[in-house]
């Protein structure tokens, strides 16, 4: 059967035109995805855990839906300041229901933010966000400025759908008309694309960023020979090159966000392009990776004021980030208990914090076998949003997208699951 | 020698990202990618391993030479293995420094372990109940 129109559920493109053909239960093409998504579309139903498996002494044996459910509202519940962590690769609908029982069981919830974009939302709380969607972009924008990400690997149609590669209404020659700045610590294979790459040396993000400002503003004159190892020339071109743009987009990565400066990196961007849009008109997109992390922002702010690391264990919604985020919970050995939902810290956070989710109570929900299946006590797997399950996911420029089903393998959904979860939790703790 | 550890995506990672369990997603993470003159200096041919030990520990890993990696620096996929020498402190903002600790590199014969083993050894239990 041929499926059109469907949405790819991988990163933060969310890109809505792939084919995806099925035979029975089976994903045989993907068109129109890149390899990240047809890898993610072609494999998703073959490496499916078949049902919940619980840890018993040094041992995995599978387990009943049921069982596994009770078990994880009871380590909740016991729990005197359980975590809920992960949330980024998961329908809105199961975010929400997550958000409310945080509440109930005054827990933390905290998304993957915290270690990707968390530092570009403390950046935009200081001091806002000029944003656009990325029709805009691709329909306008003559200058595409990618800082501290790699978009051929990371997000590789993002090129294509929305700045060098795409037609643009309002240009003629999309391609020829659009200029493209790279900035990195790297040689990466979109550099050989750019008409001005430039390569900082590590850490030195921040110190361009204000170079540049400088220049935009008339101060070329502080400006020393070379910053960060870019030399002033080429400060000066790629100064002018955005202030000669009728309409320029800046779209950057954890390059910014995890290197030295974090946030401060960030806000610099952003007042750079304030300060460029009193020439011109710029924007500024932070380059999300999972499909739906933005999504998780959206709900927890929607439902707290918060857009991750909401602590409840004052009855009131409380945010501070580097207090109440995951990784300084697990690094303080304060959480004890973990639900971890769609994510997977086992590969993604430092060692210490892994030492600490080894030894506490914890449940996975998650379709497949990943790094933190070993950390957990107890795994239940799902249906994969945007396969066996519909639901609601945010585009990198914040615009909700219905995410289809095309398949039925059988498998509950997050919202389910974690639906009943709250349930048996309800039944102990009145709301 | 000691380094710059910077660590991010790769689209090799990204592809092993649903298939964590697989020989492909430890491929794709397991490696160290160095500047040629840099790989030189430690006296090891590309594919040859390199120890690396860090703030918060050590790892194995496989050498791949890379250009557009600037001496001094060395690129590691994100994944267990980056994040087994990377510290859990986040400077009050919550976000560890992926890309900004100082490592130290020696050539080694040790093996590059697996996930699996990096798993265990925090205390965790492999899951084998999918193998074929
Ligand atoms: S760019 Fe992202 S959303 Fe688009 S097909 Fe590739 S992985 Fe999927």
């Amino acid at each position: 059967m041929i499926h059109e129109d469907m949405i790819c559920p991988f990163c933060g493109c969310l890109c809505d035109d792939l084919v995806i053909e099925t035979e029975g239960t089976e994903v045989v093409r993907v068109d129109n995805a890149c390899t990240l998504g047809s890898h993610k579309l072609m494999n998703a139903g073959t490496h499916r855990l078949k049902s919940p498996i619980m840890r018993e002494g040094g041992a995995w044996r599978d387990a009943r839906y049921e069982e596994a459910i009770e078990y994880a509202a009871g380590i909740l519940l016991d729990a005197d300041r359980p975590l809920l962590y992960g949330w980024s690769s998961t329908q809105g609908e199961a975010q929400g229901t997550g958000v409310s029982m945080a509440e109930l069981l005054g827990g933390v919830i905290d998304s993957t933010t915290s270690v990707c974009h968390g530092p570009s939302i403390l950046a935009i709380q200081e001091v806002g966000h000029p944003g656009c969607t990325l029709g805009q972009v691709k329909n306008r924008a003559d200058l595409i400025v990618y800082w501290g990400c790699n978009p051929t690997e990371a997000h590789p149609r993002h090129m294509s759908r929305y700045t060098t590669y795409a037609d643009g209404y309002f240009l003629e020659n999309a391609f020829r008309d659009r200029k493209l700045i790279l900035v990195d610590v790297r040689k990466t294979e979109t550099a050989s694309i750019a008409d001005e790459f430039v390569q900082v040396k590590p850490g030195g993000d921040y110190a361009v960023l204000s170079a540049l400002r400088a220049i935009v503003r008339g101060r070329e004159d502080v400006v020393p020979p070379t910053v960060a190892g870019v030399t002033k020339e080429q400060l000066l071109r790629v100064a002018a090159l955005c202030k000669e743009a009728k309409f320029g987009a800046l779209f950057f990565g954890v390059g910014l966000t995890m290197s030295p400066g974090k946030y401060k990196n960030v806000r610099n961007a952003i007042e750079l392009v304030d300060e460029l849009s009193r020439h011109t008109k710029f924007t500024l997109t932070p380059l999300r990776g999972h499909y739906n992390v933005y999504g998780s922002n959206e709900v927890f702010t929607w439902m707290t004021g918060y857009p991750y690391a909401v602590d409840f264990s004052r009855q009131i919604a409380f945010y501070n980030p580097g207090e109440t985020t995951a990784v300084d919970l697990m690094a303080r050995k304060e959480c004890d208990a973990a639900l971890i939902v769609a994510s997977d810290p086992g590969a993604h956070f430092p060692k210490k914090c892994l030492e600490h989710l080894a030894s506490i109570p914890s449940v996975l929900i998650d379709p497949m076998h990943t790094m933190t299946t070993p950390l957990v006590r107890c795994q239940i797997p799902t249906a994969v949003t945007g396969m066996d399950a519909p639901g609601t996911a945010y585009r990198m420029d914040g615009v909700p997208i219905h995410v289809k089903k095309f398949m039925d393998l059988g498998y509950p959904t997050d919202t389910e699951i974690i639906g009943s979860i709250f349930e048996k939790v309800k039944e102990v703790r009145h709301p | 020698m000691k380094a710059l550890f910077n660590t991010g995506r790769t689209s090799a990672q990204g592809q092993g990202l649903e298939a964590k369990a697989r020989p492909e997603y430890m491929e794709a993470t397991s490696v160290c990618m160095m500047n040629p003159v840099d790989l030189m200096d430690l006296d090891l041919e590309e594919g040859e391993r390199v120890h690396v030990r860090g703030p918060a520990g050590e790892v194995v890993l496989t050498t791949v030479l890379n250009e557009g990696v600037p001496r001094g620096t060395v690129y590691v996929p994100m994944g267990p293995y980056a994040n087994a020498v990377i510290d859990a402190g986040t400077h009050a903002t919550g976000m560890p420094d992926y890309k900004s600790c100082m490592v130290d590199l020696e050539a080694t014969d040790d093996e590059v372990k697996t996930p699996a083993d990096l798993m265990e050894a925090v205390g965790g239990v492999a899951y084998r109940g999918d193998e074929e």
